[in-house]
């Protein structure tokens, strides 16, 4: 006869062994191309930047949950992708008192706030970088022309910057050309420089290669959708081109891919629906877009991400049609039945 | 041959490597048998003997009018010991009946029918004689699935070979060792309900299967134009819906029967029971299951008396490691209910029994809802179950009943992908009844 250690529960009685812990991992893996690259590119300094952000994140969580009694999981990893990501778009001369700020704001008034892991309504990184943004504003628009290290290198502006202050693009080539980042100034070689990454700009945003490596990684493990990240990009090239802005270039230098691949897919602001997903990065794609050509910012991610974080849960009433959807009868009208 | 298959779904691993080979052994009879009286999905019968009465394999036991019962056989020759309520398979009491063995050995069979050359009235009588439900899922009478109103004509009879829930191979080695049996019975179903095109709907970790299921089809077919059917192996491909829409690519209406989209859908081992009704009058009283599990020791596909008691075939038949047994689960494990011993009945539907060890049969706390979006992209019927629990939470039973928590089939598969093990499947069966229930107090109150 068994004994009565026998367990009960009701069914299904097995799992794939997914857990919370090897999504966030992943995560961190996807992450770990444009970190290192970011490191190469910014030096010291920037690993600083990382390790502070990520440090600050995880002790913040696991002080606001022990102050407020409830139990600590930072082993789920979810504050070490939070306080990457902080770090990554940041500027990696940021003094790191800062960078520590905006990491307790993403955790604490972010996300824990508001119940923590999966209940944030606005993505947690993104809320640390727009209090750095305006509480920092110089020290947040620092950059740094690459392999010149930060403490007595010249600062320079990103490519953004640049346009956005009425260069135009072979000027940006130039600049390339004159911090020998690339051999030759014109139009497709200057692209190729920004596809790589050999830019000033924030430490993860700057390699469009190194973001794309990351992307495949996460989709090929089906972490995130591609939905989103498709979206966002596809309108902000579109919205670029017909508001007049080099769309390639516009895609290709700033924080929109960074922010499609890595923001927009924020688990618990974007929408779980795939037409709501499709709208949320259409949507922020738009925004980004527009920010870029009309705001006072020359770029637009941080902000266009927020705004979409917003609509988010109305997005999600956007479902699929369930398996064997019967549309409601329409009321009879009178005397139509006769 | 191409393979077919749904959208969404999942892929649990199989673990059927250890009772696959294993021919199915049969057990003619056992010291004694618990049969639960109401098995079947819909009116309760009653039983018709008493304490003390001497009854033979093969005889009617229960009954009761209407059209939504089917008889009871007594599944052994003995003599009934009691009538009373024992624990079954849902870890609910139910009437039972239990007879014990006696020295002899008899039978008492129906007289053999040509199902070709009886009238359809005759052989869906038949069909109900002998107390056939359908053994995949919730035991609906046969006969009533297989006398679809006027309106509804059928094209398509699928047997629902896909087996997709990991463990289980019975029906694979019902189809090795007998696919005449379960072809026959196909054609037959076909030959009442009217039904041009039969489907033999087969996983394709199964391919092997094949070339025997297209001899029996030629021999045993008596014309019926039935051809088999690779599917995807993905769970949960045997759902009556998933199975109809990846062989029809038409979808069950919400709320509908198969039939509204001109199909019937039997289990293997229906449909076996189909052929032995006529050919040999046999009522369904044994019941095909495979025995397994990481505490298993001997796993087995094995044919017992219905009402045989789970202890009962230890050891003699089927040994197990009693330290490491940790749960039993009647049935496949995504969605076999787990039972607290083994006194449980083997009913006629009952599929597997699994005596899983501590390695398998895990417990995890519900974490909270990461909103990955898993399950959102598994759910078999797109019900967006993440939503589904946040509405149920929040005791929104409208948006519950929206989003379609009524359309739920209770496959599983949201549970097993969650990395968060949130208890979904779980709460949308209470919610399920939860929205009945205040459906029908609704129609109460529209009613005064």
């Amino acid at each position: 006869m068994p004994a009565n250690n026998l367990l009960l529960s009701s069914s299904p009685h097995v799992f794939t062994g997914v857990t919370p812990r090897k999504l966030m991992l992943s995560v961190i893996i996807a992450l770990m191309p444009v970190t290192i690259y970011g490191v190469v590119l910014f030096g010291v300094p920037a690993l600083l930047v990382v390790l502070t952000s990520v440090f600050t994140a995880v002790v913040s969580e696991a002080a606001f949950r022990a102050a407020t009694k409830q139990a600590i999981h930072i082993d789920d990893l979810s504050a070490v992708v939070t306080g990457m990501l902080v770090a990554l778009i940041s500027p990696p001369s940021l003094p790191l008192w800062m960078i520590a700020i905006g990491s307790f704001a993403a955790i604490v008034l972010a996300k824990e706030f508001f119940g923590g892991l999966g209940a944030n309504p606005f993505n947690p990184a993104l809320i640390g970088r727009a209090i750095m943004l305006m509480s920092f504003p110089a020290a947040m628009t620092t950059w740094h022309v690459p392999f010149k290290g930060i403490i007595d290198a010249t600062t320079g502006a990103t490519p953004l910057n640049i346009v956005k202050m009425g260069g135009t693009i072979a000027d940006v080539g130039k600049g390339f050309v004159d911090n020998g980042l690339a051999a030759a100034s014109q139009y497709s070689s200057t692209l190729w420089t920004l596809f790589v990454g050999n830019r000033g700009g924030c430490i993860g945003e700057s390699s469009i290669l190194l973001i794309l490596v990351g992307f495949i990684f996460l989709l090929a493990l089906r972490v995130i959708s591609f939905i989103t990240p498709l979206a966002m990009v596809g309108t902000a090239f579109v919205a670029s081109w017909i508001l007049g802005m080099d769309p390639v270039f516009g895609v290709l230098s700033g924080g929109v891919l960074f922010g499609a691949v890595f923001m927009a897919t924020d688990y618990s602001s974007s929408p779980l629906t795939p037409l709501g997903k499709a709208l949320f990065g259409a949507g922020a794609g738009l925004v980004t877009a527009i920010i870029r050509k009309f705001g006072g910012y020359p770029e637009g991610v941080t902000y266009a991400i927020l705004m979409m974080n917003a609509l988010s849960p109305f997005m999600d009433n956007l479902r699929v049609k369930k398996y064997g959807f019967v549309p409601a009868a329409k009321p009879v009208a009178k005397g139509a039945a006769k | 041959m191409s393979t077919k298959t749904f959208k969404g779904g999942t892929h649990p691993p199989e673990r059927k490597e250890r009772s696959a080979p294993n021919v199915i052994e049969v057990l003619r009879t056992v010291k004694q048998v618990v049969i639960p009286v109401n098995q079947h999905f819909g009116a309760p019968i009653q039983p018709l003997v008493k304490v003390g009465d001497l009854v033979k394999r093969g005889q009617r036991i229960a009954d009761a009018e209407g059209r939504m019962t089917v008889p009871l056989h007594a599944s052994i020759t003995g003599t009934v010991k009691k009538i009373e309520p024992r624990m079954q398979a849902n870890n609910l009491d139910g009437l039972a009946i239990i007879i014990e063995q006696a020295a002899e050995d008899e039978t008492d069979f129906m007289v053999v029918l040509d199902p070709y050359a009886c009238t359809k009235e005759a052989a869906l009588a038949r069909v109900h004689d002998a107390g056939i439900i359908g053994v995949g899922g919730a035991g609906f009478p046969a006969h009533v699935k297989f006398a679809p109103p006027p309106n509804k004509p059928v094209d398509y009879v699928i047997a629902n070979a896909a087996e997709c829930e990991p463990y289980l191979t019975i029906d694979e080695r019902v189809m090795e060792e007998t696919p005449e049996d379960v072809i026959d019975g196909m054609a037959i179903v076909m030959h009442i309900v009217g039904a041009k095109r039969g489907v033999v709907g087969l996983e394709d970790n199964k391919a092997h299967l094949v070339a025997g299921l297209e001899r029996a089809i030629a021999s045993r077919a008596n014309g019926a134009a039935i051809t088999v059917q690779l599917l995807t192996t993905k769970y949960p491909q045997g759902g009556e819906k998933m199975l109809i829409t990846a062989i029809t690519g038409k979808e069950v209406p919400s709320g509908g029967l198969p039939m509204d989209v001109g199909c019937v859908v039997s289990n293997v081992g229906t449909l076996k029971s189909v052929s032995e009704a006529f050919r040999q009058g046999k009522p369904m009283i044994d019941t095909g299951l495979t025995v397994t599990g990481g505490a298993c020791e001997t796993p087995k596909n094995l044919v017992v008396p219905v009402g045989t008691l789970a202890q009962d075939l230890f050891p003699d038949v089927v040994r197990y490691d009693e330290s490491r047994l940790r749960r039993i689960v009647m049935g496949g494990p995504m969605m076999g209910p787990a039972v607290p011993s083994l006194q449980i009945p083997i009913q006629k539907n009952t599929s597997g029994l699994l005596l899983m060890d501590s390695a398998e049969a895990k417990v995890y706390a519900e974490g909270t809802c990461i909103r990955c979006g898993r399950c959102m992209r598994a759910c078999s019927c797109r019900l967006s179950p993440a939503l589904l629990n946040g509405a149920l939470i929040a005791n929104d039973l409208d948006l519950a009943e929206k989003i379609g928590v009524l359309d739920c089939i209770e496959c599983g598969t949201c549970s097993f992908v969650c990395p968060a093990h949130i208890q979904l499947v779980q709460r949308f069966r209470v919610g399920k009844q939860l929205v009945r229930a205040k459906k029908q107090k609704e129609a109460q109150r529209a009613g005064k």
